[in-house]
């Protein structure tokens, strides 16, 4: 078991899945970080030397990362209630932001359009 | 005196204690007959119902009245029978297995060992030989046998001498004569023995003393599959692979443990894990990486001795197995998430600059590319490079045969021009280009008939081919297989029945 960011992640899992894992990491972010700290694409958690995984903590910890970053996305949409802007009302009415039809299919936007979403 | 059964009557009946009255009796209030012992089961109505001829018994058990019972089985949770799972590894293990011997196959009384000459010598062309135990292990080490190959058949691993192999070998001695490098391409159709070609060389080599140094799979370099770092103190950048360092060195060690023990260091290591002086058998220092960390200082040490200039040295023979991953962009990254040129990596870096004409070896010897047409990723530049250098040969040779007095060929090939790049096209890679541009291109084609009825000859003794070989099969054969391409021959007549 290995400890990155404070989390434990086994032998065998990729350092890739390992550091989507956390919120606000995608495909895009972690395959940046793997290619600063050279370590290849295929890299299981294992395989990663000490300094490595304390390098990887070390500029995880300076990320926007997990509640901070659920924050940000709730602020950015209080932000746009605040101002009463369109979406803002979409937002607060849990209905489609974007223009979609609301005659149905709207499901999802009714699970996640908030101004307190949940992530 | 009161019968203790008689006092019992007045009992709360309960499930806990037989009571031996009938239900009649018992709610009329009337002391049975069972109080004298007499059998009060001959009282109960005949029924065939177990319950009912129960008797007496029934009483205690369904004093308590339930709901409606019914009859509901229980759904059992589907467990689905899977067996043992293999262990983790043992799946690969069991798809990447080399067998090299079969011991139903028959053993064939006049295959001879390959000897040191044996693989250049003319006399032996269209004949079958068996590679000799040593080599077979030294071969296995380097992994040159590969899965796809049909070693697993026969009862040892023999190979056809064929014309190209004999112009192969001849161009490595003729190589290691006059301390030069052999660069060159081996280049065919699909399944044509491009690979074979190489374990040829390769066995050439083993017999006749070089060093082997063999890639099996140019991909496992380039296809970000193994652990990077970039080497300090390098312009431009170059990258080391310590974890595939230390299997190379490893299989380096396996394979030319006899040489590498009569070649001794030039110079000491200090730097390394454990302090090699001067003058130290080479196969010390190569066991010296344990660990990959080591792996690469040890490499480069290794390197640095076997071609360390004014000591004996034996000849080296760098060979490479799926040339077209090596001459592209890699899978790997750099910090700034620019993708890494595969001639950066620093051990595609050597073979690269050996086939560029980089690399001067004090004891000669060869660097030997195989082309790959299963698994190759579309490489433009070498497959323009492959097909300029062999328009190139053929018009250097009518040129020769011109020089010489026959003059036939000379219009043959004076039409033909060079190939160009296409004007249009931007996927050309200039630093590809510039390595292949001096390379050797040898083509391994179709097998003739002679070929063709040796190695269909070595089949049948096998009992592996079980019909007469005669000039009517051969032919049949060799058209089936693409008009004598090895491999294809081998799926129309060994391969046909495999479930």
């Amino acid at each position: 078991m290995v400890f990155i960011f404070g989390v434990n992640f086994g032998e065998h899992k990729l350092v890739k899945k390992a550091l989507e894992r956390f919120y606000s990491l995608g495909p895009q972010k972690s395959a940046r970080i793997l290619a600063r700290h050279y370590i290849h694409p295929r890299a299981k958690v294992g395989s990663l030397q000490p300094k490595t995984v304390t390098a990887l903590t070390a500029e995880l910890s300076t990320m926007v990362l997990e509640s901070d970053a659920r924050k940000l996305v709730v602020d950015n949409i209080k932000r746009l209630r605040d101002m009463n802007s369109y979406r803002g009302r979409r937002h607060a009415m849990n209905l489609p932001v974007r223009g979609q039809n609301t005659r149905n299919q709207i499901e999802n936007a009714r699970k996640l359009n908030r101004v307190e979403r949940a992530g | 005196m009161p019968v203790p059964n008689s006092l019992r009557c007045l009992v709360r009946p309960s499930t806990g204690l037989p009571v031996s009255i009938p239900r009649t009796a018992a709610s009329l209030g009337v002391p049975s007959a069972g109080l004298l012992g007499t059998p009060l089961l001959a009282a109960a109505s005949f029924s065939t119902t177990s319950s009912r001829s129960e008797g007496a018994s029934g009483i205690a058990k369904n004093h308590h009245r339930g709901g409606k019972k019914t009859f509901t089985v229980k759904k059992k949770a589907f467990v689905l029978e899977r067996g043992k799972s293999p262990l983790p590894g043992e799946r690969k293990a069991y798809r990447k297995r080399i067998i090299l011997s079969n011991d139903n196959a028959l053993a064939v009384p006049w295959l001879t060992d390959l000897g040191p000459a044996e693989l250049s010598n003319e006399n032996n062309v269209a004949r079958v030989m068996g590679i000799p135990e040593e080599v077979q292990d030294q071969l296995r080490a380097s992994e040159a046998f590969k899965t796809t190959q049909c070693w697993r058949m026969f009862r040892k691993p023999a190979v056809l001498v064929r014309k190209e192999t004999v112009d192969l070998t001849r161009r490595m001695d003729r190589a290691a004569q006059n301390n030069e490098m052999l660069r060159l391409v081996v280049t065919g159709d699909k399944v044509a023995g491009k690979s074979l070609m190489l374990l040829q060389a390769m066995t050439h080599a083993f017999l006749n003393d070089w060093v082997v140094i063999h890639i099996p799979e140019a991909q496992e370099l380039t296809t970000a599959c193994t652990e990077y770092a970039p080497i300090p103190n390098t312009d431009p950048l170059q990258y080391m692979q310590p974890v595939y360092a230390l299997k190379l060195i490893q299989a380096i060690k396996k394979a030319n443990e006899k040489v590498l023990s009569k070649t001794f260091t030039r110079n000491a290591h200090p730097h390394l894990p454990q302090n090699i002086p001067a003058n130290t058998p080479l196969l010390t220092l190569a066991n010296v990486a344990k660990e990959s960390e080591a792996a690469w200082p040890v490499f480069q040490s290794l390197w640095a001795e076997l071609t360390a200039q004014g000591v004996a040295r034996p000849p080296i023979l760098l060979s490479i197995d799926g040339l077209a991953h090596m001459m592209k962009i890699s899978d790997y990254r750099t910090p700034a998430f620019d993708l890494i040129h595969s001639h950066d990596l620093a051990l595609v870096r050597l073979f690269a600059n050996a086939f560029g004409g980089g690399l001067k070896l004090p004891a000669g010897g060869a660097v030997i590319g195989a082309t790959s047409r299963s698994n190759a990723p579309r490489c433009p530049s070498l497959e323009l490079a492959v097909s300029r250098r062999e328009v190139e040969q053929r018009i250097e040779a009518s040129s020769k045969a011109a020089g010489s007095g026959s003059g036939a060929e000379t219009t043959a090939t004076a039409t033909e021009e060079v190939p160009q790049r296409d004007p249009y096209f931007r996927g050309y890679d200039d630093r590809v280009e510039a390595v292949l541009r001096s390379v050797e291109v040898l083509r391994v084609g179709a097998i003739d008939k002679n070929e063709a009825r040796a190695v269909m000859e070595y089949w049948a003794a096998s009992g592996m081919f079980r019909s007469v070989v005669d000039t009517k099969t051969v032919t049949e054969k060799w058209t089936l297989g693409g008009n004598g391409v090895l491999g294809e021959m081998e799926r129309a007549s060994l391969l046909s029945m495999r479930m």
